[in-house]
């Protein structure tokens, strides 16, 4: 996690394009300065309410824990409170704010709670703002929009690391089944097997390619059986990766005996015009085993009948 | 690499080169001819290309294969490509790179085996 997450602040480097999106200016984060009196004044008791509500719901009441944890929470959102108007919306800020998105992620708070919080602290500030006497109507207008806008730039930090978190999620397990659907397995001597369970696209054919070369060489196996009976449909994208594949096969001095040929696959091969003669093929894996027998001068006999 | 240190070997009626890896262009060349005056002085019915020390198989080399075997089939021999490497197959299949009439084997034992006639798996 301590990887990615570095990984995700590398990559994260547009935070003042961010800025500039948005239109957040120096002017901003001056009017932004003007009420960090007031959120150092009334941080305590601002966090003292806000979790007085979220104690209230279960689905947040269960992130809370005992009373130490709520403590140390409060802390830190105070301090998150008193930050948001430092004035300072640097690297280091936008740092900070990826890391409270990574680590809320990281606990399974959902984005909703994460949302909604923000929705309560503006219910919290707004009166303080349009309430204050020190502010013109003017004034206040300014820091209510100046703080909308680093409000959205933090949603859009948080959401963006939430994002981050769960694609790392997905590509990892897309690995996981790309590895996990070209098994490729000796089941003779010179003979290996590898089924293919799923479309072959190009990327899991470069694999699979791979796969299947290195076992060749490694069992030093003159037949290779593709099973595709596991594959749904066959289109000329997926033919001619096979193709690709038989002929890298042969430049190592194997075969490859095609098997699972069902007659669905068949009448497509024909009907797409696509040319597989040349290469053996057979409807079962079967029926492929026993040609790579007698092409390997093995035979097979079953001792109850002799 | 020198060129001087390529060997061609005769095994009975059969000729064994084992081509070192990454041949530059000149040495590509010199190894054909060296193989063509080789089967002409020793009448040899077969070539064995053992080329499992070759990481990198660029076009020109993909090329002088597919004319040697040209070659020798005209001098009446056959060409057997012995021990490929993953990499290399995969690279050939990718940049379309053919070799040709030569035969593949998985390494030297079995192309020994074409020539020796009692492997059907030609």
């Amino acid at each position: 996690m301590n990887h990615s997450h570095s990984k995700y602040l590398s990559n994260f480097t547009n935070w003042s394009e961010q800025k500039r999106f948005v239109n957040f200016t120096d002017k901003d984060a001056d009017f932004l300065k003007l009420l960090h009196p007031f959120a150092v004044e009334y941080a305590d008791s601002f966090v003292d309410r806000l979790y007085d509500h979220l104690i209230l719901f279960s689905e947040t009441k269960r992130f809370l824990g005992d009373e130490k944890m709520v403590s140390r929470l409060k802390l830190a959102q105070k301090a998150y409170f008193i930050d948001l108007t430092s004035g300072e919306y640097g690297e280091e800020y936008f740092k900070s704010r990826i890391k409270v998105g990574i680590s809320h992620q990281r606990i399974g708070l959902p984005p909703r709670v994460y949302m909604s919080t923000y929705c309560h602290y503006m219910q919290l500030i707004i009166p303080q703002i349009y309430g204050n006497p020190a502010f013109d109507i003017e004034t206040a207008n300014s820091i209510f929009l100046a703080l909308h806008k680093i409000i959205n730039l933090d949603q859009e930090l948080a959401i963006s690391a939430y994002i981050h978190a769960t694609d790392e999620v997905i590509s990892r397990q897309t690995e996981e089944i790309l590895e996990m659907s070209t098994p490729v397995i000796q089941i003779w001597e010179g003979v290996v097997a590898a089924p293919i369970i799923g479309m072959l696209d190009s990327g899991r054919t470069q694999q699979f390619m791979e796969r299947l070369l290195e076992t060749i060489v490694a069992t030093n196996s003159p037949v290779a059986l593709i099973d595709i009976t596991g594959v749904p449909q066959i289109d000329t994208a997926t033919a001619q990766h096979l193709i690709d594949t038989i002929n890298a096969v042969k430049l190592l001095g194997s075969q490859v005996i095609i098997t699972g040929v069902r007659p669905s696959i068949a009448q497509t091969l024909v009907h797409l015009g696509i040319d597989l003669s040349g290469i053996l093929t057979r409807p079962t894996m079967a029926a492929g085993l026993k040609v790579a027998l007698d092409q390997l001068s093995i035979k097979v006999i079953d001792s109850s009948k002799s | 690499m020198d060129v001087d240190s390529l060997s061609v070997i005769k095994l009975k009626n059969i000729l064994l080169v084992t081509v070192p890896d990454d041949p530059g262009d000149d040495t590509i060349h010199e190894l054909q001819t060296k193989v063509l005056f080789a089967i002409e002085k020793y009448q040899s019915k077969g070539l064995i290309l053992d080329i499992s020390n070759v990481n990198i198989l660029d076009s020109f080399f993909a090329r002088t294969i597919s004319e040697t075997t040209q070659m020798v089939a005209l001098m009446g021999g056959q060409t057997v490509i012995a021990g490929m490497q993953p990499c290399v197959a995969i690279t050939a299949t990718e940049l379309g790179l053919h070799l040709g009439k030569a035969i593949s084997t998985l390494d030297v034992d079995r192309a020994l085996d074409i020539f020796t006639d009692n492997f059907k798996l030609v």
